[in-house]
């Protein structure tokens, strides 16, 4: 419940695309399952006054919030417009941004975000699955079946590997307190420090799950800012030599980035690093 | 996707950053002509998108007596492996000093990172590990239109002020185009003032079309084909074809065929929505390698349509074993479908990968 529960109140911008209208209702589904309270309402330019699977559309974010009590946004806004989109959530008094959009420039999202930092509001991706506290909430796109409640957390980088181990956890009856899909782009809202924070403010989670990937060193970032205790998985060990980008990645790096020196790193510092995702639930048994 | 040297300096140049003077040439004979323009003496640059052109025997000097001659040779050359098509042939400036700026994307503080360093040229990576302090860095805020000029002092230190307008100007050029990467190396004082006598700027993928930028050089062939279906796509050495949803899992597919010590041929990543049209040109692309000697599809999702992925399978009818492991809705009805053309549907990702290396060894 890092990010939310039941009570929390849901807008959906671009209700109206297919993407939209689809997870509208799963997450509406899963709201009623768990008794809360969901997509209240939805935000689609020029199409107010129209229902999607029974929730409102209005044209704007501020004209949605006038009517109802909502304070977090799932953007599936096109690429293009996403930036704005958040920008626009912002703006309007939205405290949480999940942004299920990929291929957003990255530039749009620099600014996206640091303008949502201006006016307090926390962006979850770009390009992520959302985040799922079973029993509580759902925002975005995660099958919320393979999911069972319990006291590990999950933050990942990645979407459908995500799903595969929490699978794998939920098999060896190992429950999840939320699962957070902070995005694959190279700027992403949440990295693994403020995902990881959180957790640690949070009674319901004694253990986390950290799934990177090739690129960056944001995982080290996360597991070196906490002390709870963390089982790793870096996904592209197996990955060629990306194309250089000439000095500055190397140099911002160390030329680290690659998952090789990242697991070396992690595994130098007594970080449970599993080598396929079916050992995470081992590791997990023992730092628990 | 990169920029060739030329291409960037169009640009800096289209900003105000001064430039060396200096002609594209596609033959030998052209350098002649231009050579009254460029001075004394010349340098010729292979345009190749190749790291460490010039220690590669991409860059070359010349005077008026030798240029046509040394044209020849660089166009004889390759360089890394990369044919030379294009020399851009500039004046030789006299350099004073040789100093390094760069501009990146900083994902920890998710801004722009500026980099400078009072001694630029080919060894700047090596003196930056040996030496933290030899690249100061600044970021900034992504909302701002200009490096303010206090982060210009702290970044400059007792470098020339004349550095000043140039860095930002290169500012500009890596918010308005949309760059990953904009880097100046290095970036030169002459007794005439400032020059970028190098250029390197690498745009956004996902920008390229507002840049107008139609067709992304960066990928082969075969990988644009796959993009027009959505995929992404990278082909590699082994026999053991990979067709995932989502690049972390299939990535991951990946490490563990490597994990049991197999080699994949492939990485294919069909985005979302794995629809039977989809699968099926993705299981014929795999196929399509002549390694090729068994597949693994590898999706998970909770709408993945596990029917509908085995249409799609069962319709590409390929020579190479399909191991299939999905999981989403109408799992049963996939299986059954599978199970009927005789294609193996398995539990786990490495239920699957150890029945594809059992067909590989």
């Amino acid at each position: 419940m890092i990010y939310g529960d039941k009570n929390l109140g849901v807008i959906v911008q671009n209700i109206t695309g297919r993407q939209g209208t689809f997870h509208t209702e799963l997450m509406n589904a899963y709201a009623r399952e768990v008794g809360g309270r969901g997509v209240v309402a939805g935000v689609a330019p020029g199409k107010a006054g129209r229902e999607v699977h029974g929730v409102p559309v209005y044209n704007t974010v501020k004209e949605a919030l006038a009517e109802h009590d909502a304070t977090a946004s799932v953007v599936f806004v096109p690429a293009g417009a996403a930036g704005d989109a958040v920008m626009e959530a912002a703006h309007a008094g939205i405290e949480l941004a999940v942004v299920i959009t990929e291929h957003i420039p990255v530039h749009d999202a620099m600014l996206a975000i640091a303008y949502a930092k201006l006016h307090d509001c926390t962006v979850i991706g770009p390009n992520c699955p959302g985040l799922l506290s079973p029993g509580e909430c759902k925002l975005g796109i995660m099958p919320a079946h393979l999911a069972t409640r319990g006291e590990v957390g999950v933050v990942s980088r990645s979407g459908t590997l995500t799903y595969e181990v929490v699978d794998e956890l939920t098999r060896a009856g190992i429950g999840q307190s939320t699962v957070v899909g902070i995005g694959g782009d190279p700027v992403i809202g949440q990295t693994f420090v403020d995902v990881l924070a959180r957790f640690e403010e949070d009674p319901h989670t004694k253990a986390v799950v950290v799934i990177g990937e090739v690129g960056g060193n944001l995982e080290e970032e996360g597991v070196r800012s906490t002390d709870l205790p963390v089982v790793t998985y870096i996904a592209g060990v197996s990955a060629p030599p990306e194309k250089r980008m000439g000095h500055a990645g190397a140099i911002i790096e160390g030329g680290e980035g690659d998952a090789r020196s990242k697991v070396r790193r992690l595994r130098a510092r007594n970080i449970p690093v599993a080598s396929r995702p079916s050992e995470i639930p081992g590791l997990i048994r023992e730092v628990l | 996707m990169k920029l060739l040297e030329y291409e960037a300096k169009r640009i800096f140049s289209g900003y105000g950053i001064p430039v060396p003077k200096g002609v594209l040439i596609r033959e030998p004979e052209e350098v002649a002509a231009h050579l009254p323009g460029l001075g004394d003496g010349v340098v010729l640059k292979a345009q190749v998108d190749v790291g460490g052109r010039g220690k590669a025997g991409g860059v070359l000097f010349a005077d008026d007596a030798s240029a046509v001659l040394t044209a020849r040779e660089l166009f004889s050359r390759e360089i890394k492996g990369v044919p030379v098509g294009e020399i851009l042939v500039e004046e030789q400036l006299p350099i004073e000093h040789e100093y390094y700026v760069s501009i990146a994307v900083d994902r920890s503080s998710r801004q722009p990172v500026v980099l400078f360093a009072d001694a630029g040229g080919v060894e700047i990576e090596k003196m930056a590990k040996e030496d933290e302090s030899a690249v100061r860095r600044v970021v900034v805020s992504p909302l701002l239109r200009d490096i303010p000029p206090f982060l210009m002092r702290e970044l400059l230190g007792g470098a020339p002020k004349e550095l000043a307008p140039v860095i930002n100007s290169l500012y500009h050029i890596f918010q308005e185009k949309d760059a990953m990467l904009a880097e100046v190396n290095p970036l030169v004082t002459t007794p005439q003032g400032v020059y970028a006598a190098d250029a390197k700027l690498i745009v956004d993928d996902n920008a390229l079309a507002r840049q107008g930028i139609a067709v992304n050089r960066d990928l082969s062939e075969r990988e644009r084909e796959a993009e027009k279906h959505g995929f992404s796509y990278v082909e590699l050495d082994g026999s053991i074809g990979v067709i995932g949803n989502g690049a972390g899992l299939t990535m991951s597919t990946l490490d563990l065929i490597e994990y049991h010590n197999g080699r994949a041929a492939n990485f294919l990543d069909v985005g979302g929505g794995a629809e039977q049209e989809r699968v099926m040109h993705a299981v014929r692309l795999v196929a399509s390698m002549p390694d090729v000697a068994v597949i693994v599809v590898n999706l998970l999702g909770g709408i993945t349509r596990c029917d509908e992925v085995a249409k799609g399978i069962i319709a590409a009818g390929v020579a190479p074993p399909v191991i299939v492991r999905m999981a989403g809705t109408n799992e049963e009805e996939g299986r059954r479908l599978l199970a009927e053309c005789g294609y193996r549907m398995l539990e786990s990702m490495d239920a699957a990968v150890k029945a594809a290396m059992e067909v590989v060894s």
